[in-house]
């Protein structure tokens, strides 16, 4: 309508002469009617008004603008880089919960390993992205370990099986879920009297262990079995045999002013390090002035080695030797033991082993003057005579008072013991076994090799395995069935008294995976159509509500309840344990003493990055340097450096090293501080069938392990090791030089990088650091930071190298995975690193750990090379990075004196595992906040500034200033013993003033004059003075 | 043999005739090349074509195909930068100061040095570009109005190099043509091929040899030639700056200047050497480029080898004097740790050979100048690696040191941009007049008045 009001396309109906008068031709005047006729006929013969497009080509014009504008569009999108970013897809309609750009935090408790810590679950958009500790949690109380940080990967593992599978002339088959739930009921119900077994980890879950006893009782010849390969069960039986209950209580360390470990490593491995190092590290306060002394007897140095004050180096087999040596020790000194175990005495075994007089006789008196305030720990690895005679000790020394028995470790299911799993592989054997259920284990790869758990499986008619990612057991299974990750998934734990913590999905599954309860509740049913995706939710909700719910007592009706226990992860229960009885002497006296070996010793320990091998597919862990060693991407067998010289082995060197009849080459790593002629390898590496990242890396050192050790599984005395031809490289992130001699000797203390002192030193003069004051002039003017300046300060004396903070950093920053060869390159991309520095001879090194960060300098020499102003300066005293500036010329990298930039030498998403990184998956991992870097941009630590950035607008939304406080970096959050520190500098009233301005703090290379903001307060070892502190 | 002092020994050797030069300078473009020239073209285009592969690779997948890393930012790329800089100094000094120091000897080498120092600089414009991570944004370097509101970081010694390192290239360029002109104009009317005619032509602008021409072509030539000395000094000034600047002990040093600038000098001379030993060997130019100027390039090349030589001592006298425990201990660890081999090399090609042109016999031994010339190439080449590679492989912090071991893919672009060189080399000695035939006229016997005419001691 609108064309024929505009009038245009409008000829005259009629002729407009005689109307207005006006007129433009005589023609016109004159009404002439050709020049009517033409008038009306606008256009000349043959382009008529009605013509007939018919007849014309047949594409018209409108047709050809259509096509020449589609076809240039084509072109266009065609030639052009243009790569679908996918279907961007608003809300609708806002979902209640989310806000979008804001986080939901979600309370669960991660199921990762049995010791159930409570989590926090960041997600955003409705995708986990990080998982922090929970801080209502009474025992992890906020914090996790570096496994638990690093299993939001698994999550987004594009590994993960994403169907059932099953096997079919030894090819395994996609599948669907009914065909193969048919087939295995029909399997269960047809076992014909034969033993169905179901082997799991760890049960932590009331409910998980209701939904196994169904099972049993629906299958009756079901038998369950549950083993973890490292668990502390010499501990408990010595702890049964001494006092009667199950299980060894949980220890009180903040409150022991001595402590004394065997081959204890209570900070670095122990299943409760969450929890140890957090009340260690209460013990180690320079704020308050309260320091205990820690004395550590260990074979190899472990990460608790690195934090005593007073080390010994003792092979682990001597360590029986050496606590009934103590005891005599003690003894001589009128302490009552009532035990003698003549011919051990302390200058004997001080020769033997050359262990130093004076500390072993500083440890007597301490132990004698600190009763009842002191702790004797021995290893889990350690044979159950030393467990009984540190037990015998605790209790003479009146240490029984540091014991926590309210909040007592508790077992739903006792683990199987070693007995009945041995007992399992031969009736498997003998072909008495007629389906084996493994619940996401891995016992091909964990059992002893000489139990031939693979060869038995071969005798089983059917070989069922619930994983998330294939492993060597499910590569012989005849089902392997998805489950889902910890995330997708319900469940509740029990762990310690006093407390149940619950488990909620955060995410739907991803794939086509079911929760390993709600498989086994449809296997129950006996019939696969009653599955649901909330059959498990229900039955957890049934379950607490009948037998939880009710033993609790509270106020509120279950689904209040229920709802709240959710929230919050946690809920208060009031059982006690198991009552303890008195020392049983008897067991004492049962001691008998060890046969000394001249052979080698062998101690296979847990690694510290992968665990037992079930976080082998995690590049993250993969990547996290070993905590003492630095070595990335590998076991290897630790040796001491004068055993290597009396063998003629260099690091890299392969050694075969043989327990029994059990043999297995491995490359050799001289580390600082090990014993002689022992020998620490790690397991949790050398998988066979361990996903795209795992499989291959390191060596299998379980095919060392005897089902029938003399002294535990986890170690070994008559070891024989042989030098084979050939080398290994292995890799670390450190580079390894001579600390103790030449050029390179003490560097650290002679550059001012490691200051430290004693605890004596600094209760005499608490400013004993700075008695050479220097004032550092600049031409430049200093700007003038008003407002909030950000700092960090890293107390050294609580630092203990764990690497908590450097997986936290990786998640929250997505940080890629770069592999074995870029580290050995030197291109690792973490932001945060621990820096280990020796002192001191190889044999007897001192350690020191230094978290290692952007220093944020105020004159940072990184910005004024940069020639296209790609690192600036904020007003908050932030050094940032502006990757779409950045060019890389990697100028800043080479001016910065703490090497902490990290450039991107290839796109390392795409470099590592044929772009394994890349996975679309993998997408949905990544912190949204936080870009993900290109190849050929520089990065480094922000202070995580995507924080700052959330709690400014906080701030600014609820009208007030932006507080110091408000801000926690992930590696802050991360840390179990808080020795990371962060806020405001300028702001006098909180807390991390005093950090900023404690006595011992100082600035890594100050005297650059480049003004780090990172203080590091220097560490005290508690060692000159008499008493402890 | 006794030598007056007092008299100017000829420039121009053998009693050429001015015609005799002409023809001589003219010939290699007179006549079609020969095997040798293809076949010398093809090793130097294979090593061309092989740098071209691996910085394809390297543009590809990105740095990390290189042995760059953590701590050692810096490797190859910027070394083959410095070295290739040092090498375009010997050009511009020998047509500029010594055109400005009036040395008559310098006309039978300067146009061969100058273009050499134009390749030179072309190779080393390279390496800046392709030894970042994102090479496609080199652009951001310079300083162009943009609506971003982003501006280069006039603090940051990388955009003063953009700044030095394409100003002497232009002017080198300039210069370089300027002095051609008049040559060119000799080609023109030397050739009868149509082609060369108008393409001389063009180059010649209108060149007619006139006293006029001479007159405005000596002023411009002696302005371009002030204007072009002070950038020998300033250019390797400020790529010294790059290493000065920082504050990296072994880096962080007000020698490097005047250090950076007479090692410049003395691997550019070494490099010309080699180079003209063999063009007036192959062009048969031994009269005009005579034994006594590589003499006199070989009395240079002793005396920069103790300047650097000097410096090399300075460096650990003051290491030793500033009481700085990280200065000391990088001095040490380039002599003692583990890139000692390195640093004896370096010391060993540029400051132990050259002491053999002490020695007039070796100064005018061809076999001889050759190996030691050859040496000081290779000791200038480690001197740029001792200093970016053994500054950072141990710096401050003893917990980030690591070691920098070069790929295939760092010698394949080491290899390539030699190769590119002596492409450009080969190509300008079939093209363009490999001497100043004007200048060198101009030097010769009979050439200009003078009072010692026809009296000769030879």
């Amino acid at each position: 309508m609108a064309e024929d009001l505009n009038g245009l396309n409008n000829t005259y109906p009629n002729p407009p002469a005689g109307e207005a008068g006006y007129w433009q031709s005589f023609e016109e005047l004159y009404n002439d009617p050709q020049f009517l006729q033409s008038h009306q006929d606008e256009f000349k013969e043959g382009v008529s008004e009605n013509f007939d497009s018919s007849g014309m080509s047949s594409i018209s014009r409108r047709k050809f603008l259509a096509l020449l504008g589609a076809s240039a569009a084509l072109a266009g999108t065609a030639c052009s880089d243009y790569r679908d970013k996918g279907e961007i897809i608003p809300y609708n309609k806002k979902p209640e919960e989310i806000t979008l750009g804001k986080a939901n935090y979600y309370a669960s408790t991660c199921t990762a390993c049995p010791n159930a810590c409570g989590i926090l679950i960041k997600t955003r958009e409705g995708r986990p992205i990080k998982i922090d500790g929970n801080p209502d949690h009474p025992v992890s109380k906020g914090k996790i370990c570096a496994q638990g940080q690093a299993s939001i990967m698994s999550l987004y593992d594009p590994d993960r099986l994403k169907n059932p599978k099953k096997k079919l002339d030894r090819r395994f088959v996609d599948y669907n879920w009914k065909s193969a739930n048919d087939e295995i009921v029909f399997d269960l119900m047809n076992s014909g009297g034969k033993e169905i077994a179901i082997i799991a980890h760890k049960i932590v879950s009331p409910t998980a262990k209701k939904v196994l006893d169904d099972f049993a009782s629906k299958y009756p010849s079901t038998k369950i079995y549950s083993y973890e390969q490292f668990d502390n069960p010499i501990r408990n039986s010595a702890w049964k045999k001494c006092y009667g209950s199950e299980e060894f209580p949980a220890i009180k360390w903040n409150e022991a002013e001595i402590i004394l470990s065997l081959d204890g490593d209570f900070l670095g491995e122990s299943n409760n390090k969450i929890e140890n190092a957090r009340l260690f590290s209460e013990g180690r306060d320079v704020m308050n002035k309260k320091f205990n002394r820690l004395y550590v007897v260990e074979g190899n140095l472990t990460i608790t080695g690195m934090a005593a004050d007073y080390r010994m180096r003792l092979r682990p087999d001597e360590h029986l030797n050496f606590i009934l040596s103590l005891i005599n020790e003690l003894n001589k000194k009128g302490s009552g033991i009532p035990i003698n175990m003549g011919g051990y005495t302390l200058e004997n075994i001080s020769k033997q082993f050359s262990l130093n007089i004076e500390t072993l006789n500083a440890l007597v008196s301490d132990l004698l003057k600190n009763k009842g305030k002191s702790i004797v720990y021995a290893g889990d690895h350690l044979p159950e005579d030393v467990h009984i005679a540190v037990n015998l000790l605790n209790d003479i020394l009146g240490n029984k008072a540091l014991y926590n028995f309210e909040s007592a470790p508790v077992s739903v299911l006792p683990l199987s013991a070693s007995t009945e799993l041995n007992n399992l592989v031969s009736r498997m054997h003998a072909g008495e076994v007629a389906v084996a259920i493994h619940l996401n284990s891995n016992p091909v790869y964990h059992l002893p090799i000489d139990l031939a758990y693979e060869k038995a499986l071969s005798k089983v008619d059917t070989v069922i395995s619930l994983v998330e990612v294939e492993n060597e057991t499910s590569d012989l299974s005849n089902f392997v069935l998805p489950i889902n990750n910890q995330l997708e998934s319900w469940g509740d734990a029990k762990t310690r008294t006093g407390f149940y913590s619950l488990q909620q999905p955060v995410i739907a599954p991803l794939y086509d995976t079911r929760q390993t309860e709600a498989i086994l509740l449809s296997w129950i049913s006996g019939d696969s159509s009653t599955y649901d995706e909330s059959i498990y939710h229900k039955y957890l909700m049934s379950n607490w509500e009948q037998n939880i719910y009710p033993v609790l007592i509270s106020k509120l009706n279950f689904k209040q309840f229920w709802f709240n226990s959710l929230h919050d992860g946690i809920v208060y229960s009031q059982d006690k344990s198991e009552s303890v009885s008195p020392f049983n002497l008897a067991s004492a006296s049962a001691i008998k003493p060890a046969e000394v070996s001249n052979n080698f010793s062998l101690h296979i320990k847990e690694s510290y990055a992968v665990r037992d091998g079930r976080f082998a597919n995690n590049g993250w862990l993969q990547e996290l340097p070993h905590p003492v060693s630095k070595v990335v991407w590998d076991n290897y067998a630790a040796i001491s450096p004068k055993t290597a010289n009396d063998f003629g082995l260099r690091s890299n060197d392969l050694v075969e090293i043989s327990t029994g009849n059990n043999s297995l080459q491995i490359p050799v790593f001289i580390q600082p501080g090990a014993s002689d002629n022992s020998i620490t390898i790690e397991t949790g590496y050398g998988r066979k069938n361990g996903g795209t990242v795992g499989t291959g890396v390191g060596f299998n050192a379980n095919t060392l392990i005897n089902s029938a050790a003399i002294l535990s599984p986890w170690l070994y005395s008559d070891v024989k090791v042989k030098k084979v031809a050939g080398q290994y490289k292995i890799v670390t992130a450190q580079t390894v030089y001579a600390f103790n001699e030449g050029l390179t000797k003490d560097l650290p203390a002679k550059r001012g990088i490691i200051k430290e002192g004693t605890v004596n030193e600094y209760l005499k003069n608490a400013d004993f650091l700075h008695n050479e004051k220097h004032e550092l002039k600049s031409v430049n003017p200093f700007y003038d930071y008003k407002g909030v300046k950000w700092g960090m300060s890293v107390d050294m004396n609580r630092c203990l190298g764990c690497g908590e903070c450097v997986v936290a950093c990786n998640v929250e920053n997505n940080i890629p995975v770069v592999g074995k060869d870029q580290v050995d390159n030197g291109r690792e991309m973490h932001w945060i690193r621990i820096d280990r520095y020796y002192s001191g001879t190889p044999e007897e090194p001192n350690v020191n750990n230094q978290v290692m960060v952007c220093q944020h300098c105020d004159h940072a020499p990184c910005e004024n090379v940069c020639p296209v102003v790609a690192t600036t300066h904020s007003p908050d005293g932030l050094n940032q990075m502006v990757y779409n500036r950045c060019v890389g010329t990697r100028y800043c990298s080479n001016n910065c004196p703490y090497k902490v930039r990290r450039f991107n030498y290839f796109n390392f998403r795409d470099h590592f595992k044929n772009g394994f990184q890349e996975s679309p998956v993998f997408a949905l991992l990544m912190n949204p906040e936080v870009t993900v870097r290109s190849r050929g941009v520089m990065e480094k630590c922000t202070f995580c500034i995507q924080r700052i950035s959330d709690a400014r607008a906080e701030a600014t939304k609820d009208k007030r200033d932006l507080k110091g406080s408000d801000v926690r970096t992930a590696c802050q959050d991360a840390c179990t013993t808080n020795a990371i520190q962060f806020g405001d500098i300028n702001n006098e009233e909180e807390e991390f003033h005093t950090y900023r301005n404690h006595e011992l703090g100082y600035f890594l290379l100050e005297e650059l004059n480049i003004r780090p903001n990172v203080t590091y307060i220097a560490k005290l070892k508690n060692t000159d003075s008499e008493t402890a502190c | 043999m006794s030598t007056d002092y007092s008299v100017e020994a000829p420039v121009v050797a053998g009693r050429l005739t001015i015609a005799q030069i002409e023809e001589l300078v003219a010939k290699p473009m007179d006549t079609k090349p020969d095997k040798k020239f293809f076949l010398a073209l093809t090793v130097s285009g294979s090593a061309l074509l092989i740098g071209a592969v691996c910085l394809l690779y390297t543009l590809y997948y990105g740095i990390g195909m290189w042995g760059n890393n953590q701590p050692v930012g810096w490797g190859f790329g910027i070394v083959n930068f410095v070295f290739w800089v040092g090498i375009g100094h010997a050009g511009t000094l020998i047509s500029a100061i010594l055109f400005l120091l009036r040395q008559r000897w310098r006309t039978g080498i300067a146009r061969f040095a100058e273009a050499m120092t134009i390749f030179a600089v072309m190779c080393a414009g390279i390496f800046p570009i392709i030894h970042t991570g994102r090479p496609w944004l080199a652009g951001y370097l310079t300083p162009y109005p943009n609506q971003h509101g982003l501006w280069v970081n006039f603090t940051s010694p990388l955009v003063w190099d953009v700044f030095a390192v394409s100003v002497y290239f232009t002017v080198s360029l300039v210069f370089w043509y300027t002095g051609l002109i008049p040559d060119f104009a000799t080609l023109r009317d030397r050739t009868s091929s149509k082609i060369k005619k108008t393409f001389y032509s063009i180059f010649s602008l209108g060149w007619r040899h006139s006293s006029r021409h001479w007159l405005h072509y000596e002023k411009a030539y002696v302005i371009l030639a002030g204007f072009a000395t002070p950038l020998v000094l300033s250019v390797h000034t400020i790529v010294s700056f790059d290493f000065a600047v920082s504050i990296m002990p072994g880096w962080h040093t007000t020698i490097f200047p005047p250090y950076f600038v007479a090692g410049a000098i003395f691997s550019g001379f070494a490099m010309v050497v080699t180079v003209l030993v063999f063009v007036r060997k192959i062009f048969d130019l031994q009269n005009i480029i005579t034994i006594d100027h590589l003499e006199k390039m070989n009395k240079v090349i002793l005396a920069t080898g103790m300047m650097v030589g000097y410096a090399y001592g300075m460096e650990f006298f003051i290491a030793w004097y500033s009481g700085v425990q990280f200065e000391q201990f990088v001095f040490i660890n380039r002599a003692f740790g583990p890139y000692a081999w390195a640093y004896w090399i370096m010391v060993s090609c540029n400051v132990f050979f050259p002491q053999f042109f002490w020695f007039k016999k070796i100064r005018r031994s061809i076999p001889a100048m050759m190996i030691i010339v050859l040496f000081v190439n290779v000791g200038m080449w480690f001197e740029r690696f001792v200093i970016v590679v053994t500054s950072l492989h141990r710096d401050f912090l003893p917990s980030s040191w690591g070691m920098f071991t070069p790929t295939l893919y760092d010698a394949g672009i080491l290899l390539g941009s030699f190769g590119l060189f002596f492409t450009l080399v080969i190509l300008f000695t079939k093209a363009l007049p490999v001497v100043s035939i004007a200048e060198v006229k101009a030097v010769a016997d009979g050439a200009q008045p003078t009072h010692h005419r026809g009296e000769h001691h030879d």
